[in-house]
């Protein structure tokens, strides 16, 4: 694949991740407005926008994209939604740089999802929607179920124990700590979590990521665009994208996400680095079972060894390889539809010195992996500093 | 009847409708319309029994709605015998771990609201 301009990202905001009382609309406005004051530029230069959101129905507005158009005074602008389950966030940015690197100058990628106020009960039930309902959702089958079912077929088959997966809750929660729009600022200890309720065996609370509000933004631009505003800016140096059998009863194996592979292949590929070179990743760690597949399926270790890594604090803030830095899912929250975003947020404030407390040190490279449902469908991108 | 409804009454049967590619013999289960392997779209029918053995499962205490009357129940992926397929389900009555070891025996018993129902042997 071949493209016309380097895209960058000029501007980034989020709202804080966790129970919010606003809307969805005015909390989409929210994180667009932060990224655009980010990127210091006048809203009328955006061309179009790229909304991810997943179940604004739950909050009584679907077709976001106008009604956030219409706040930032450029309603003859257009947007467009986008649905990928918890991926959306990525797809959307995916959908951004290519136009970006078409020729559009400058676009706005903004993530929302707004569902809290319905309760365990129905959110679990919404998103049992992203499975393949046929074999799965119908079934009973939950979110946690899903990935519980992935977490006993690990510890099934390679040399693992749930005090391992409980390490992975304590790191990001750590990080978390550090991140003041955090959902869940909480220090927690392997003890925690394995004493926290069981919701879907071998998971158990602190396991899972909670159910969060919140929303991302970031402004995309061409690179002569970005050096003629003159404020920070990265390059996104890969994009990849890919896909897995919807099901997981479909997977060859079902401790790896096809997906992942595919799309990470696609981003190193175009980026011309391997994984060796990425000095940290958001990867989609919706449960702790899913970080420890992730930094297998990304290339970070070998296949069996990311449990390994994580016992011996591999990738803790500023170790071999820091994962996570923002808290991830599992501490930073996970508003669906703002997640993938949310992760080129974090890239953004760590390349350009604004992470504070959680920096990655001397960080050049930085990573993004985001998938929807089981990760039926994947976007890895790769970031570089300037 | 449609695929879908032939998978259904299939099921409902203990047994499992797959679609086996004329061109390349890749086995699918029948809701597939194109062959994974070689793109074909021509298939003939060959039916499996619905039994085999537990490949990996999860026990769900916090349960999607209309699911609470269950809980605690197993959502369980099977792997069928003498094919390469694996085909998920609902299993009622499953509590702890112990009541399932990852290898126990289990088949297809029906198809209703909680879709593909599937028992111990």
């Amino acid at each position: 694949m071949s493209f016309v301009e380097k895209v960058c990202v000029l501007g980034a905001g989020s709202t804080k991740y966790g129970k919010l009382a606003d809307s969805i609309g005015d909390i989409t406005t929210q994180a667009s407005v932060a990224a655009i004051d980010s990127a210091g530029i006048d809203p009328k230069e955006i061309k179009a926008a790229y909304i991810s959101n997943v179940f604004g129905v739950a909050d009584k507005q679907v077709h976001i994209g106008p009604v956030l158009m219409s706040n930032l005074g450029i309603s003859d602008k257009p947007s467009l939604s986008i649905e990928s389950a918890c991926g959306s966030g990525s797809v959307a940015f995916r959908e951004a740089f290519a136009n970006v690197a078409a020729g559009y100058d400058c676009l706005i990628v903004s993530g929302v999802e707004k569902v809290t106020h319905t309760g365990t009960d129905w959110t679990t039930t919404y998103f049992a929607y992203c499975s393949d309902f046929f074999y799965e959702g119908q079934a009973g089958a939950s979110f946690p179920g899903l990935f519980a079912s992935m977490a006993r077929a690990y510890l099934t088959e390679f040399d693992a124990t749930e005090e391992d997966f409980a390490k992975v809750a304590v790191k990001n929660h750590q990080n978390g700590l550090l991140n003041p729009k955090a959902h869940l600022q909480k220090d927690i200890t392997i003890d925690d979590v394995m004493s926290s309720a069981v919701v879907a065996s071998p998971l158990k609370l602190y396991d899972c990521c909670p159910f969060s509000d919140g929303a991302s933004s970031v402004v995309l631009c061409s690179e002569k665009f970005a050096k003629a505003h003159g404020g920070d800016y990265v390059e996104v140096i890969g994009s990849g994208r890919g896909g897995s059998p919807a099901a997981l009863q479909g997977r060859e194996h079902m401790t790896t996400i096809p997906s992942t592979k595919i799309a990470a292949k696609a981003a190193y590929d175009m980026a011309g680095i391997t994984a060796k070179d990425v000095d940290f990743a958001e990867v989609h760690d919706c449960f702790t079972i899913a970080e420890v597949v992730d930094t297998e399926d990304l290339g970070f270790f070998g296949k069996g060894q990311g449990i390994q890594a994580i016992r011996e604090d591999r990738t803790k803030l500023n170790s071999d390889i820091s994962i996570n830095p923002s808290g991830g899912l599992k501490s930073k929250g996970h508003p669906i539809g703002a997640t993938g975003v949310g992760q080129v947020v974090e890239v953004y404030d760590q390349l350009t010195g604004n992470a504070g407390a959680r920096t990655v040190k001397d960080a050049k490279i930085g990573l993004t992996h985001n998938f929807g449902a089981t990760g039926a469908s994947c976007a890895v991108h790769v970031f570089q500093s300037v | 009847m449609s695929v879908k409804e032939q998978f259904i009454e299939n099921a409902k049967d203990g047994k499992v409708l797959t679609h086996k590619c004329t061109s390349c013999g890749f086995l699918h289960l029948s809701t597939v319309y194109y062959c994974e392997k070689c793109g074909s779209k021509g298939f003939e029918d060959a039916i499996f029994n619905g039994v085999g053995s537990i490949a990996t499962y999860t026990i769900i205490t916090v349960a999607p709605a209309g699911f609470d009357k269950y809980t605690p129940y197993a959502f369980v992926i099977m792997q069928l015998d003498d094919t390469d397929l694996r085909i998920s389900g609902f299993m009622g009555g499953i509590a702890t771990p112990a009541d399932l070891p990852v290898g126990t025996r289990a088949k297809i018993t029906g198809f209703d609201e909680r879709g593909i129902i599937i028992e111990k042997q």
